[in-house]
């Protein structure tokens, strides 16, 4: 059995020889997804707070609104990673 | 409107924040002491008790269209509290409001024992705890105080009701059966200390503080009362101030209790209240300022921690606060008080 794994390895580190085990573009598509992911949560409580404020008084459409999109921001900001990568 | 899920806190703290914030403010209370009965039914008509007013302005005037509205805005506000909370939110929310089937049960005694109509009583009933709408019509319906008791089998009140129910058949009075229901309320207010986290740990806090001001109230009522009572019997477990005991021996000595309410960590809140209650003879005054300094002590709670329960309650114990004020204010005015008389008796941050 271990015979068996440790040829695979090997197998595989030829094969793949001295690259990373993530490519680059990879990388970068995770590190997209992770900050949207952490976006996603953070929007979750602020959109509930700002329906739930929204809801008593409509003036505050605006201001929930671009409270509930702020950490948007982080998800562009790790575009930017794409185009560096 | 469940008890399942988590908690969404930061919908209802939104929401209660926003209201806490259009509660009457100074200025309008003021503008409130200057008007008549009539004037302050037409001046609440403009505010969010709108709905009430015009719901009952048809059947009721002066005075009684006030108290109405009131009772009625109040239970519409604290059910909207039990819809939009989830999970545990749901649960210590809807414990808190229990308050509200205890405030029940006693005017229901309260009625029979005075004779009242179902009518009265029925529209002085505030429809916002457990208690259903049709429960709570059997209970007005309930032709004495007996009936009332076997109604209560099964809810919170029972095991506590059915001892007060002998004392009341020897002795006729109503004080320990409206002490059962309190008692009842009190004690199963606080959740039992074990596990629950943070958010419990909270709301502990805040039941706890809501306690000791009660104790503390009854130790110094009755301390100043003289009365020959033993004031462990009115004495509600579950606070973190007093003890059973202790409570016999600090009734006794006043400027002991005042010293060791100093001392507590409500002592920064009151401060002011106890020099004044050490100086004046006055309790009322004093009252007052533990209605005010509970109310700033929920304020406090709920700002260090803003997605908890505490926003919530606070809330409620605001929203009470104004009802009580505005119907002191119409009371006054009716009973033809002055401005200066009517503005100790109100309670505003």
């Amino acid at each position: 059995m271990f015979d068996t794994l440790a040829q695979f390895v090997t197998i595989l580190a030829e094969e793949t020889g001295s690259s990373p085990a993530i490519p680059q573009g990879a990388a970068a598509a995770l590190a997209v997804g992770l900050a949207a992911l952490g976006a996603g949560y953070a929007e979750r409580g602020i959109g509930s707070a700002a329906v739930g404020a929204i809801a008593e008084d409509r003036d505050l459409f605006g201001t929930g609104l671009i409270l509930t999109v702020l950490p948007e921001t982080l998800v562009i900001l790790a575009l930017v990673v794409v185009f560096a990568a | 409107m469940s008890a399942s899920g988590s908690a969404n806190y930061e919908y209802v703290v939104a929401r209660v924040r926003s209201r806490r914030a259009s509660l009457f403010s100074d200025d309008e209370y003021r503008k409130l002491l200057r008007m008549g009965t009539g004037e302050i039914a037409r001046f609440m008509e403009e505010t969010e008790y709108e709905d009430a007013v015009n719901a009952l302005g048809s059947r009721f005037s002066g005075v009684d269209l006030v108290e109405y509205a009131l009772n009625r805005t109040l239970a519409e506000n604290f059910r909207d509290l039990l819809r939009w909370s989830e999970g545990r939110l749901y649960e210590q929310v809807a414990r808190y409001l229990r308050k509200f089937d205890a405030w029940n049960a006693k005017t229901v005694l309260r009625g029979l024992y005075s004779d009242a109509t179902a009518d009265e009583v029925r529209s002085d009933l505030i429809d916002a705890g457990e208690f259903s709408e049709d429960f709570l019509d059997r209970l007005v319906a309930a032709d004495s105080i007996e009936s009332v008791v076997e109604l209560l089998d099964g809810t919170l009140f029972d095991a506590y009701i059915e001892d007060a129910f002998e004392v009341y058949e020897e002795t006729g009075t109503l004080v320990p059966l409206e002490n059962a229901v309190d008692r009842a309320y009190y004690e199963n207010l606080v959740p039992p200390k074990t596990g629950g986290g943070e958010a419990a740990e909270l709301y502990r806090e805040f039941l706890e503080a809501e306690i000791d001001f009660r104790n503390a109230r009854n130790a110094l009522r009755l301390a100043r009362s003289g009365a020959d009572v033993d004031p462990a019997e009115y004495f509600i477990d579950g606070g973190a101030l007093f003890d059973r005991t202790e409570i016999s021996q600090l009734v006794g000595n006043r400027s002991e209790l005042v010293t060791r309410i100093r001392e507590s960590r409500y002592g920064d809140e009151l401060t002011v209240a106890l020099d004044e209650l050490e100086d004046a003879e006055s309790l009322i005054g004093f009252e007052h300022a533990l209605d005010r300094a509970l109310l700033e002590y929920s304020d406090h709670l709920s700002y260090v921690y803003p997605l908890s329960v505490c926003p919530v309650l606070a809330y409620v114990l605001a929203k009470e606060r104004e009802v009580d004020n505005i119907r002191a204010i119409a009371r006054g005015r009716e009973a033809g008080l002055s401005e200066a008389e009517i503005e100790e008796e109100l309670v505003i941050l």
